[in-house]
């Protein structure tokens, strides 16, 4: 049994305080399984003696100044396209491959300075690129669910925040933050079994965020409980000066309460989220999540956000356009990998683009460019801002009005994990695409959602559901996931 | 008949041809030169426009330049409060319609300089638009007396400066300083309302005048704080615009007017002999006088200009005076605009009496109004004697002991009591201009005038009895000039005063003598 | 009588609500039918635009392979031109709403050159070394013809 994976923040500063175990020690144990599980290729860079010094930090102040800070002892993964100093920072591409950053991204600094204990920089898809945490120099990272060492037949992680979701799911880390653009905090939360939390754009500082989308990115949250994901957001959340996108009023810690109080919730269920290609079990357990939460006295309603089906298109076209100009910045001249030509600047920066990203890096630039042309401007970058509204409309009417809802209930994913044979089978988009169909909408609205494991599938993978709520109802969200989690009793991972 | 046939056939075929030419080396003549300006002036502030780096001239390389500026990944910008105050202040001296909504977008393209590949600027929603310069264009020497016009501005817009390289043709290389990547710029864009070199410099000097006086930027070209693009073409009269060619690279006032001349001129001589003109970004060589061809730009450009995804929208109060961090009160800043040089030489012609040329010379130059306001603050001082001594005798001492105006080392207390020696008589001007030279070139703020005049022994006869003394021995000694003088030739009167002057040593005033001189030859 | 037909009726209600209830709730039965339109048209990109799009991108994406890519992804944003969006606004930030945090004029940041030049492959004396100027890619290849035929 996997021990390390049933602990969550509470439980461990109790044990911390009851001397059962140490900071220290705690630390230890979490390295010891980050070697044991090596194989799944959950990191980049094993972060061993930062680690092992900021247990130490914590230590001191557990049994020395008995002062202990909201983290302390607690060990986390960071995805690596956060900027950590000191610590290289890939974004899992040849471009970055030695590239050291010499400032702390915000949300780092925060969970440091609450006394978190770093572990490692966590694998992703080349600059967050992809649903699979296939598309990484460092090798694809493999699910532990389902994992055989025997056979080749192993799962994808889901992505792109694939390595930090297998670290929390493994019980490497205790949390673990992502990135979310179209999902790539909730999709591997979803394959992995574990929590994802996805909080309102502004909510969380993007400053040290290597972006994707700027106008869509947010730092995910993966937990194994949702007490645990309230506990991280209230470490990070808040107005950032270094951010000018971020909210400026003050953030109001959340609170998890047991007894919530179900009878005022309204629930919508949209119903353009039944998409072709989408599994019958996954189906079957968004109706199990639905009747659990009528017989919780919640209040369940049928609802349509119609343009739902275009958002992935729209996000195809507003996502490499960004893409092409914030990757813009890579020619080799301050930073970064640079290519051997001397002759002039045009080369040499050609040379150093084709050489330092990969295929789907560089056909998302080659794209973005075509549609961001003086031409095209207009009919591609135009119009796909004009469907977002459309899409960012269809939330706002259901969460406002005389017959509102509170939050919305869908499925994460449209099936439980694939084998990563039949994943690469299909090209980058497509696979994108196919996935990021649920999660997609709310990036494109900038709102909160929620993934959180339910059962398993028959082939004993987890199946999850979202919940998605209106601008900073993150409270709501959180108590309503914990109230499902409290009757599901999702399993962890025998590892 | 048939002669008269073939007469008429001709002239139908002959006069036509006639007539064209003849319109032609018409038409030629009316080719109307087009000068449109785009002006860069960075702001003067303590830091940059979207990071907290220090915006100075000179500095360590690379070192006053933030993680921003450099474009490392993962940071973003944070929009400078003064900056904004700036824009707005410089929009309302120039009467621009402030926006209460703007909005910063992306321009793409690679160059060495910018690092992020992408300029941050306002193209789509700029800080403000409509609004108009009027000057005074007077250049002494080319025209007879000022005259007054004015150039629409488009629009006005924030943006980022790039770094600065280094090339290096030896070694094949550029070095690239990001010191002044992320300067603060506003980008003035003005409509093709101008004709010629003259007018666009004295544009560009009045501009300056402006945002000197708002302090929002130095001015100084040749440290680049101000850059001056212009885009000339020429079309025949009431026909629509013609290709432009766009002038880069210009470093002064002088420069602007010349190169636009040299540009003028360029085109005339090539659409005169048949050519055409291409459209085409070209150099000013200050050095050779003539504008050449950038190689950088001949290729097809497309920036993809791009929202800001980073930069939520910039809202101004324009109703109010409530001020907070993040919304600027338009009508704060508009109380707070000083007084702009155009009512400044309307309040010299008004209150002082000045001639025109006078105040536009005056104003164009703020050090000389600074002393001609201080020392005509005393009433007493005839303005226009006072704007003479400035205007011509201070900056030809100054010229003659290779001494710049803005290093000028006579105080305005020594001005002021040598204004007050010329202006009471007890000096002439010829005294006035070689004590102006001494104080220039002693450049010895204590050393007073009346000290120096005790000094050298200079001292004015101002008996009139002497003076008539003087003026009747000159007679007496001259009475072939006098005679001359007495048969109408009245040229000889000045050689007379000649005299007078040699013979005095000079310590006579002209005025005075002259009088006297006039009455002794009635007799 | 009245109050017997309003018993019944009240009956039937919460019959038909249970009964709807007990089948699956609202979660829907069937996928609902996708907005996007399938254009049949092929796209192809001219030669002129991909040389654009490389001078542009400096990715050398202009093979074969990178076309095929390109066409494909034209073609999957096709599908959604077709929605009426007229007299809808674009919606450039979700934080539209909210003003642009203005920074107190001070100098808070640089004056760390090491920072700066600490990632850069090749500085010289402290600054960053980039080869000459912007030859544009094509004459790279007329002017190596120019030095063979010379």
């Amino acid at each position: 049994m996997n021990k390390l994976t049933t602990y969550t923040i509470k439980e461990l500063h109790k044990i911390y305080r009851d001397k059962l175990l140490t900071p220290t020690s705690f630390v230890d144990l979490c390295l010891q399984k980050v070697k044991q599980t090596s194989e799944l290729n959950a990191f980049v860079t094993v972060t061993e003696d930062e680690a092992e010094n900021h247990g130490v930090e914590s230590e001191k102040r557990f049994y020395i100044d008995k002062k202990s800070r909201m983290l302390d002892g607690i060990t986390f993964g960071i995805k690596d396209n956060f900027c950590t100093s000191n610590i290289t920072t890939t974004c899992a591409s040849e471009m970055l491959k030695n590239f050291v950053p010499t400032y702390d991204a915000t949300v780092y600094a925060r969970l440091r300075a609450a006394g978190a204990c770093l572990i490692g920089k966590c694998n992703l898809d080349e600059f967050a690129m992809g649903a699979g945490t296939v598309d990484s120099i460092f090798g694809p990272t493999r699910n532990p669910w389902g994992y055989d060492k025997s056979n080749d037949d192993w799962r994808i992680s889901g992505g792109s925040s694939g390595g930090s979701a297998v670290a929390v799911s493994s019980g490497a880390c205790v949390a673990a933050i992502g990135s979310d653009t179209g999902g790539s905090t909730r999709n591997p939360a979803a394959l992995c079994g574990i929590v994802g939390l996805k909080p309102t754009y502004g909510l969380v500082s993007r400053y040290g965020l290597i972006p994707l989308v700027n106008s869509m990115d947010v730092p995910g949250i993966l937990t194994r409980t949702v007490e645990d994901a309230a506990t991280i957001l209230n470490c990070i959340a808040g107005p950032d000066f270094l951010d000018s996108t971020t909210i400026k009023k003050e953030f109001d810690p959340v609170s998890i309460t047991d007894d919530f109080d179900m009878t005022k919730i309204k629930i919508g269920i949209p119903k353009e989220y039944y998409c072709e290609g989408m599994s019958q079990e996954v189906i079957d357990t968004w109706r199990y999540v639905a009747d659990l939460l009528e017989n919780q006295k919640a209040v369940l309603k049928s609802v349509s956000l119609p343009h739902t089906s275009v958002s992935i298109a729209v996000y195809s076209i507003l996502n490499q356009c960004e893409v092409a100009s914030n990757m813009a910045r890579y020619d080799g001249l301050e930073y970064g990998f640079r290519a051997e030509e001397n002759y002039s600047t045009e080369e040499l920066y050609a040379s150093t683009r084709s050489q330092g990203f990969n295929d789907v890096v560089r056909c998302r630039i080659f794209a973005g460019n075509y549609f961001l042309l003086s031409r095209n401007y207009d009919k591609y970058f135009v119009k796909a801002q004009k469907l977002r509204r459309l899409i960012s409309n269809d939330f706002k009417n259901i969460f406002n009005g005389d017959d509102h809802v509170n939050i919305l209930l869908t499925p994460t994913t449209l099936s439980d994990a694939p084998l990563y044979k039949d994943f690469m089978s299909k090209h980058n988009r497509d696979q994108c695409a196919f996935q990021d169909y649920c999660t997609q909408p709310a990036n494109m609205a900038g709102i909160p959602a929620i993934s959180i494991p339910i059962r398993l599938s028959k082939n004993n993978l987890p199946l999850s559901v979202q919940l998605m709520g209106p601008f900073l109802s993150e409270e709501i969200l959180l108590n309503v996931a914990k109230r499902i989690e409290n009757i599901v009793k999702f399993p962890a991972v025998a590892l | 008949m048939w002669y008269y046939k073939i007469h008429r056939n001709l002239n139908k075929k002959v006069k036509p041809i006639i007539w064209t030419r003849y319109h032609s080396i018409v038409a030629d003549r009316q080719w109307q030169s087009v000068v449109g300006l785009e002006v860069h002036a960075q702001l003067n502030t303590e830091s940059k426009l979207f990071s907290g780096a220090e915006n100075t001239f000179g500095g360590l390389v690379n070192n006053c330049v933030s993680l921003f500026d450099a474009a490392i990944p993962g940071t973003l910008p944070v929009l400078n409060r003064k900056c904004v105050e700036l824009g707005v202040k410089t929009a309302l001296a120039l009467s621009c319609r402030v926006n209460e909504v703007s909005t910063f977008d992306r321009k793409h393209y690679f160059y060495a300089d910018l690092p992020a590949g992408y300029q941050i600027t306002q193209q789509r929603a700029p800080l403000a638009s409509d609004g108009v310069i009027n000057f005074q264009v007077f250049t002494p020497g080319v025209h007879k007396k000022p005259y007054k016009k004015s150039s629409k501005i488009k629009q006005i817009q924030l943006e980022q400066d790039s770094g600065k390289s280094l090339h290096d043709d030896e070694l094949k290389r550029s070095l690239v300083d990001l010191n002044r990547a992320g300067v603060p710029l506003i980008e003035l864009v003005f409509e093709p309302d101008l004709e010629d070199g003259e007018e666009a410099a004295a544009l560009v000097k009045e501009l300056i005048l402006i945002v000197q006086r708002l302090e929002a930027c130095t001015g100084r070209m040749e440290e680049g704080a101000l850059r001056v693009d212009a885009n000339v073409s020429l079309r025949r009269i009431g026909q629509p615009l013609s290709t432009r060619t766009e002038i880069k690279n210009i470093g002064s006032i002088r420069g602007v007017a010349g190169a636009i001349r040299h540009e003028i001129d360029r085109q005339r001589s090539i659409l005169e002999s048949g050519g055409t003109i291409l459209n085409e970004t070209r150099s000013w060589d200050a050095t050779n006088k003539v504008t050449v061809a950038m190689r950088d730009k001949e290729v097809v450009q497309d920036y993809r200009y791009m929202p800001e995804p980073n930069l939520p929208p910039l809202r101004v109060n324009l109703k109010t005076k409530n001020d907070t961090q993040d919304v600027i009160s338009v009508p704060l800043i508009q109380d707070q605009i000083p007084e702009l040089p155009e009512d400044t030489r309307k309040r010299l012609v008004q209150e002082f009496q000045l001639r025109p040329e006078a105040a536009i010379q005056l104003v164009n130059e703020p050090i000389l109004l600074e002393y001609f306001l201080e020392i005509s603050a005393n009433k007493e001082r005839n303005p226009t004697k006072v704007a003479n001594l400035l205007l011509n005798d201070l900056l030809t001492a100054l010229n003659q002991n290779k001494v710049n105006i803005d290093h000028c080392p006579v105080t305005s207390k020594q001005l002021i009591e040598l204004s007050d020696l010329l202006l009471q008589k007890k000096i002439n001007l010829d005294m006035c201009r070689q004590i102006l030279d001494e104080l220039v070139h002693n450049a010895d703020e204590d050393i007073s005038p009346s000290r120096l005049l005790k000094e050298k022994g200079w001292s004015m006869i101002t008996d009139e009895a002497e003076l008539t003394k003087l003026c009747i021995e000159v007679l007496e000694n001259n009475p072939k000039l006098v005679k001359q003088y007495k048969e109408g030739k009245k040229k000889v009167y000045r050689a007379l005063l000649g005299i007078v002057v040699k013979s005095s040593e000079n310590k006579i005033d002209m005025a005075a003598v002259s009088k006297i001189m006039d009455d002794l030859l009635k007799k | 009588m009245k109050f017997k037909f309003a018993f019944i009726t009240f009956c039937k209600v919460k019959y038909i609500q249970i009964l709807s209830r007990n089948i699956g709730g609202k979660v829907p039965t069937t996928p609902v039918n996708t907005l996007e339109k399938y254009q049949n048209k092929k796209v192809v990109v001219d030669k002129n635009t991909l040389n654009l799009l490389e001078r542009l991108s400096l990715v050398k994406c202009d093979t074969t392979k990178g076309t095929k890519v390109l066409e494909d992804s034209i073609a999957f944003a096709d599908k959604i031109l077709h929605i009426n969006t007229d007299n809808v606004e674009p919606l450039y930030s979700v934080l539209e709403e909210e003003n642009l945090h203005l920074r107190t004029d001070k100098v808070t940041q640089g004056n760390c050159q090491k920072d700066i030049l600490k990632n850069a492959s090749i500085t010289e004396d402290d600054y960053f070394v980039a080869p000459p100027g912007n030859i544009p890619l094509q004459d790279i290849k007329a002017e190596e013809i120019c030095e063979l035929t010379k």
